[in-house]
């Protein structure tokens, strides 16, 4: 798949000594749109952008619906505010559209917007399309995923999970947008990436041949720069553009990012990003997402915050896989050093005893080299924390389950 | 200092209590874990392996999900036969059963055509799951014509047997009234249930009932004490002052959900929700906690 491994020097590009003044941008957008939004208890004023040449007019927080099938959860969003509803076709294996589907039943049509996604078989190693990724194959799919929503369109349909400027332009594929589009079964074409972004979004510029593009844009990626660039020319192309992953899991446990109220406005700062799609649980979280678009100016405290984790590389290992390589006995690094993270970072020592013991590490683990020819490209003393992680074997399982 | 005080904490235990686990023989046989051969297929490319941090690589946005039921591994191998017909087999493993049982729950469509193969399976064009303890095993079939579903059940059946345990259900599942159930409807949630936090995991079933459909959960804590909180939190939340939190019956008007009747007893708080009519509501918590007496 040709996945550029981060060099030092740009590792250092997203920690505090390179920000200057990339991290943060110096201002939003101020003619951005406030509208009245009549909530469930209350009136509201929200953040409105437009999708690009789509026209569409939408908050600048959606609900990515991926991770819920509460309906009365995504009720209560399109009822607080919220327009457009993020799912997939292969999410929750169709259950995640029969859900929505169900909660849309009996609104007005134009009351809301559904982004769905269809994919095809692609070779795993290369990101490229196999045989049988075909025309036929992908309006299937389509037609299933209405029939599970209930709707005779989607709004949007994105080409699912792209990684290669080759299949930017995949015919069969485009092919399907067109009968589909020709056929009213979508009113919008997308695609959808989050692992080789910019690649993905300049090609899909320049093709031409989409309306919208869905990317994963965080201020924790260490190519966000890029990601950034990308979405600027993008978006002067008058494509829409929608940010996932804007939060990074950050309602997980463990969380992945500190300030979820902050991150979220760091991708908004961008004029350039139209809006955002965190896949909330619960009432609690909806709420926080939904109160950042009354007002999305960063304070000075969270602007610190933002910088202190973002500059925060020497607790954990950033994954850089400089390592890769380096150690005699051939030991998997990366994996040992996020064991060690799990095991002090976030506590969960059972995630981290389960991490070492799939390993198949050899018996005698740090104990036969005099000394370590490995270096850490943030200085990690790498077979101290090895030497002391490894100590999860002997540890039995019920003490730490 | 901290670290060697968490490395002494596990030491200190390990040395008191000195005992091993059976948990440590699954991961053993996880290890010994290999993809079965079948007769007129053969692998195609290397077996890949997945881990929390690299599951997104496999399945983007939808391994979320599958951390959320905490997802442990994935193994997954493609098969291919001289008809140019393939097969792939996907191998979670999570941490326990209940979790296994849980995404399959998620992603399992309940009007399915169900076999007997591991704890549960079901079977569609193209596609057989089936979960079994703690895996979760998703196989995809491609160009293999009239005899996909042949083909399906004979790679189902040579993967359950090389994983050596059919497992069961959840055994909760069993305290559920059997009155109206929606087969094979039950979920099991595994966080954040009903969208409040404080509200951990829970079990689910759907019911339909002379036309009315309703809903019924369970949930299971640790200790007594985890309930007394949850219902707690649960009043505050949903502004239901007043009530005296000791272990009977609670009726909240929740602002999401509409009027919910919930039990604690014990380790136990069990409820209907989407249902009006009272009778109708007291006989189903009063069914349930029958079928949860009967489980102790």
């Amino acid at each position: 798949m040709g996945r550029k491994l981060v060099g030092r020097r740009d590792f250092m590009k997203s920690t505090l000594a390179g920000f200057g003044g990339l991290f943060f941008l110096p201002s939003i957008d101020k003619k951005q749109e406030m509208k009245m939004v009549e909530g469930k208890e209350k009136e509201r004023k929200f953040v409105y952008r437009t999708l690009g040449k789509t026209g569409l007019k939408i908050p600048a927080i959606n609900m990515g619906v991926m991770l819920t099938d509460n309906p009365n959860l995504i009720r209560t969003a399109l009822d607080s505010g919220v327009l457009l509803l993020d799912t997939a076709h292969a999410y929750m294996g169709g259950r995640n559209e029969e859900v929505i589907g169900g909660v849309i039943k009996g609104r007005p049509r134009e009351s809301y917007y559904i982004g769905s996604k269809v994919n095809l078989p692609q070779d795993r190693t290369t990101g490229l399309y196999m045989e049988g990724a075909t025309t036929e194959e992908f309006l299937k799919k389509l037609d299933l995923s209405l029939k599970r929503l209930g709707v005779d369109y989607v709004d949007i349909l994105y080409q699912h999970d792209v990684t290669r400027k080759e299949s930017v332009a995949f015919e069969p594929v485009l092919k399907a947008f067109d009968k589909a589009k020709k056929d009213g079964k979508i009113r919008f074409t997308g695609i959808s990436t989050h692992g080789n972004e910019p690649e993905v979004i300049h090609a899909a510029t320049d093709s031409k041949a989409y309306d919208v593009i869905l990317t994963a844009y965080n201020f924790k990626q260490k190519h966000y720069g890029e990601v950034r660039n990308a979405i600027a020319k993008a978006s002067q192309a008058g494509v829409g553009i929608v940010g996932m992953k804007a939060i990074r899991g950050g309602y997980q446990q463990p969380p992945t990012v500190r300030n979820i109220t902050a991150s979220l406005k760091w991708i908004l700062q961008d004029p350039n990003v139209h809006t955002v799609v965190p896949g909330f649980t619960t009432f609690e979280q909806m709420e926080i997402d939904l109160s950042v678009m009354e007002d999305l100016t960063l304070t000075e405290p969270e602007k610190m915050e933002l910088q202190k984790e973002a500059s925060l590389p020497s607790l954990y290992c950033q994954g850089c896989r400089e390592c890769l390589g380096q150690c005699l006995a051939g030991l998997p690094i990366p994996d040992l050093m996020r064991a060690y993270m799990y095991t002090y970072g976030y506590r969960n020592l059972g995630h981290a005893q389960d991490l070492v013991l799939s390993l198949n590490l050899p018996d005698r683990v740090c104990e036969d080299c005099t000394s370590c020819p490995v270096k850490c490209s943030i200085g990690f003393n790498v077979s101290r924390k090895i030497r002391d992680v490894v100590r999860l074997r002997e540890v039995p399982t019920e003490f730490i389950g | 200092m901290k670290e060697r005080q968490l490395v002494s904490c596990f030491l200190f235990v390990y040395l008191t209590l000195g005992v091993v686990h059976p948990l440590w023989a699954s991961n053993s046989d996880w290890k010994a874990f290999a993809f079965p051969e079948v007769t007129g297929w053969k692998q195609s490319g290397e077996i890949q392996t997945f881990t929390p941090k690299t599951l997104f690589e496999y399945i983007n946005g939808g391994a979320d999900l599958y951390l959320t039921y905490d997802f442990q591994e994935l193994k997954v191998a493609e098969y291919s036969n001289e008809k140019k017909a393939s097969v792939t087999i996907e191998v979670y493993r999570h941490r326990t059963s209940i979790h296994a049982f849980g995404i399959y729950s998620q992603e399992r469509l309940s009007d399915a055509n169900f076999l007997d193969i591991g704890a549960q399976s079901y079977i569609e064009a193209n596609v057989l799951n089936f979960v079994a303890g703690p895996y979760y095993v998703k196989i995809n079939s491609f160009n293999t014509g009239p005899d996909d579903r042949e083909i399906l059940i004979a790679f189902a059946k040579k993967v359950s047997e090389t994983l050596g345990e059919r497992g069961a259900l959840p055994s909760i599942l069993s305290s559920f009234p059997e009155e109206g159930k929606k087969k094979n409807s039950e979920k099991f949630i595994s966080k954040n249930f009903l969208g409040y936090s404080f509200l951990h995991s829970a079990f689910t079933a759907d019911y339909s009932l002379s036309g009315t459909t309703f809903k019924l959960f369970v949930i299971e804590s640790a200790e007594k004490g985890d309930c007394k909180d949850m219902i707690e939190k649960y009043l505050q939340r949903t502004r239901n002052p007043g009530q005296n939190i000791s272990e009977g019956l609670f009726n909240i008007s929740d602002p999401y959900h509409g009027e919910i009747d919930l039990c604690w007893k014990g380790e136990y708080i069990w409820g209907i929700f989407n249902a009006k009519d009272l009778a109708l509501r007291s006989k189903y918590l009063r069914l349930f906690e029958e079928g949860l007496q009967k489980r102790k």
